[in-house]
């Protein structure tokens, strides 16, 4: 087994084995499934879903074809009722057997006009029933085509020019992808160039290099704790989508929008285009703050200062979602530490043109090397001067000798 | 041929020469002593020996040429910075470091079981490394350099922070290694420790190799002419004697010029003294170091 891969094995092994790490693995899937409990007992406490009556004095309903019942996932649907008197429909509402009942004039064929009585308004959803119904029986006698054209209504859908990308209003969902997908990937970075920072910083604080680089070559050590640390931060990523994805598997059928949820084959090749040199362009800034400070403390204030900017564009989601091609969203994108989460925004929003996008992803990658040649230099002048910190100045500044006069020791 | 070979190296940081023009060769099977005062340029060497740093100048050659990262299999090293990892139990600490010099898990596992065992620290194995004492930490990184046998053991104040007992043990194991045929560099200020374990020495001075050459030949090179005498009554005057002076419930006799250490022996034989020790006055490698270092500091001065 090579050195590579045993560094590596250590360096996934020493997180993944740990409670802590499985507590912070889990503790995102439980926030949500609590979360969603509360929400769902909640509802269910306020859900009311006793029948709701109606009084036709307009005759609209004689022989009222029925509307199918909607089962939802946490809800039922509610039975409508009807009562030939005011007098009786009352009664039935004072008696608790219904939560209200509508009643429609008897000129509501002229005039539309419905009444509700009730205690307490009831859910939007029994009242939209209600409607539904209303509709159902008004046109029943015409075409199928034409009541399906009246019952859907108006669908709007925006599609691009050449017909590759197609967006309806009622995807809605959709939109949030790529906010999602921005939002997962900034987790996942963080972690993992958070464990790869606090590994360098490890080291120092250990005082162990000066054993490990007389056992394995940098390159070789570099390259271990970089991909063990990528393989802790994925490990998490899988996890959480495979719970992401039975959830949406559980809820396709149940619930409206997860039905509708859909993310392109050229969307995920272009996040992976991305991602892939801005995980290393982190992972090697994270390893170089570590390489440089003293202390895991010092080390998390630090990469605060490019933590800050990766979320930037959050805070100008307007401005890009509503000129996905404008000047903030372009300008954005040709800033590395903006670039991955507006790139992947202005996808979900846009088609970006092809030479931008060309153009983007070679600063993304120049800057990953950047990052990498840079953190290999402040690993090489950080790494024996224990307890002494390495400016930028001094990682930047010419190549005389691996270590400054005064971090030598002799 | 020689484990080690330095030749003429020198090593600069900025305008600060750290190591100036040294050169040395340490053979397989012998105790090697590197010594020299603080900020001598003793670690620095030991960095340019493994290939940590590159040399400005000169040759290294270890196991027989340039190191190479096989090579690194073979050597263990024991630096001054003591570090091991301290957020995971000893065993596993020990296991990772010995597989990353090329042993087997199973290997690596056996061996380590083993060392535990002899340094009476088996049943701290499943511990973490930060709840051991300074010394048993100590002797778990003696277990990392030691335990994928190799031919080339460094050792910097390997007696730091052990008691009597663990220090008598740590001194019989080095000798053990020696008899192996192991080349062993030790780096220490501890000069007693010196003169009993090692069989050459480099003496280093603001990067510069100042003595070098066998302990007992650099000795005499400093014995000058002194002798120690020890009698059952007091000594009566002597000719040819310039100073006396106790020592140690003997007393230190400083010859004059030109008086033999055999002209005072016959003299005390014809007054009829009954002697108890009669020896030439070998200096400490104490006293040589004070003297070296000393005498360099006034020669620069």
């Amino acid at each position: 087994m090579s050195k590579f891969f045993r560094v590596m094995v250590y360096e996934y092994t020493r997180h993944v084995l740990r409670w802590r790490f499985l507590l912070g693995l889990l503790s995102i899937p439980l926030f949500i499934v609590v979360v969603l409990g509360i929400s769902i007992l909640s509802t269910e406490l306020q859900t009311n879903n006793d029948p709701i009556g109606y009084v036709d004095l307009a005759s609209v309903f004689a022989d009222p074809v029925p509307l199918p019942a909607e089962e939802g996932l946490f809800t039922s649907s509610v039975d409508i009722l009807p009562f030939s008197t005011e007098n009786l429909a009352r009664q039935a509402l004072e008696g608790g057997q219904i939560q209200g009942y509508f009643v429609l004039s008897a000129d509501y064929l002229t005039s539309t006009e419905v009444r509700l009585v009730a205690y307490d308004p009831p859910e939007e959803r029994v009242q939209s029933r209600f409607s539904d119904f209303l509709r159902l029986n008004l046109l029943k006698n015409q075409p199928p085509q034409i009541v399906s054209r009246l019952t859907d209504g108006t669908v709007f859908a925006i599609q691009s020019a050449d017909g590759s990308r197609r967006m309806v209003e009622s995807d809605w969902f959709n939109l949030l992808v790529p906010f999602a997908v921005g939002l997962i990937f900034m987790m996942v970075v963080f972690t993992s160039g958070g464990y790869l920072m606090q590994a360098v910083v490890e080291e120092k604080e250990n005082r162990t290099m000066e054993i490990i680089i007389t056992s394995v070559s940098p390159g070789q050590l570099m390259a271990g704790k970089i991909i063990g640390n990528l393989g802790v931060g994925l490990t998490q990523l899988m996890f959480w989508m495979l719970f992401v994805v039975v959830i949406v598997l559980f809820g396709r059928g149940r619930v409206d929008w997860l039905d509708r949820i859909s993310v392109s084959a050229d969307f995920l090749l272009l996040v992976a285009v991305i991602m892939l040199p801005t995980f290393v362009m982190i992972g090697s800034l994270m390893a170089a703050v570590g390489a440089t400070v003293t202390e895991a403390r010092e080390a998390q204030q630090i990469s605060g200062l490019f933590s800050l900017p990766i979320a930037i564009p959050y805070w100008l989601t307007y401005q890009i979602m509503t000129n996905p091609n404008g000047p903030v969203a372009v300008g954005l994108s040709f800033f590395p530490l903006t670039a991955p989460v507006t790139l992947t925004m202005r996808a979900g929003f846009t088609q970006i043109p092809t030479a931008q996008l060309v153009l983007n992803v070679a600063l993304l990658m120049a800057c990953a090397v950047g990052a990498l040649w840079m953190a290999a230099r402040a690993f090489r002048m950080g790494m024996l001067s224990y307890g002494k910190k390495i400016t930028l100045r001094e990682i930047l500044g010419r190549p005389r000798t691996s270590l400054k006069p005064r971090e030598a020791v002799r | 041929m020689p484990a080690v070979e330095l030749s003429h190296v020198s090593k600069s940081f900025g305008s600060l020469r750290a190591v100036d023009d040294v050169s040395f060769n340490v053979d397989r099977g012998e105790i090697f002593g590197l010594l020299g005062p603080n900020g001598a340029g003793k670690t620095t060497t030991i960095r340019i020996l493994l290939d940590i740093f590159k040399p400005d100048h000169g040759q290294v050659a270890v196991l027989g040429g340039p190191m190479t990262e096989e090579k690194k299999n073979h050597i263990g090293y024991l630096p001054e910075e003591r570090g091991l990892y301290q957020d995971i139990p000893v065993d596993r600490c020990l296991q990772y470091l010995a597989t990353l010099k090329g042993l087997s898990l199973t290997e690596a596992q056996k061996r380590i079981s083993e060392y535990l065992e002899r340094f009476d620290l088996a049943s701290y194995r499943r511990k973490k490394m930060k709840e051991l004492s300074k010394g048993m930490q100590q002797k778990a990184q003696l277990i990392s350099t030691l335990v994928h046998e190799p031919e080339l053991v460094i050792v910097d104040e390997p007696f730091s922070a052990l008691d009597p007992i663990n220090t008598q043990m740590i001194k019989d194991l080095l000798r053990e290694q020696r008899d192996r045929g192991v080349c062993i560099v030790m780096c220490t200020h501890q000069m007693h420790q010196v003169e009993e374990l090692c069989d050459r020495l480099v003496l280093i001075d603001q990067g510069k190799a100042v003595l070098y050459g066998k302990l007992d030949e650099i000795r005499k090179q400093f014995s000058g002419q002194d002798i120690l005498v020890k009698a059952q009554t007091t000594l009566p005057t002597l000719s040819g004697v310039a100073r006396v002076a106790g020592q140690n419930g003997a007393t230190r006799l400083s010859l004059a010029a030109g008086v033999t250490p055999q002209d005072v022996l016959r003299q005390l034989v014809q007054l009829n003294v009954p002697v108890e020790q009669f020896e030439i006055a070998v200096p400490t490698l104490d006293e040589i170091f004070i003297r070296v270092v000393q005498g360099e500091e006034e020669g620069q001065e």
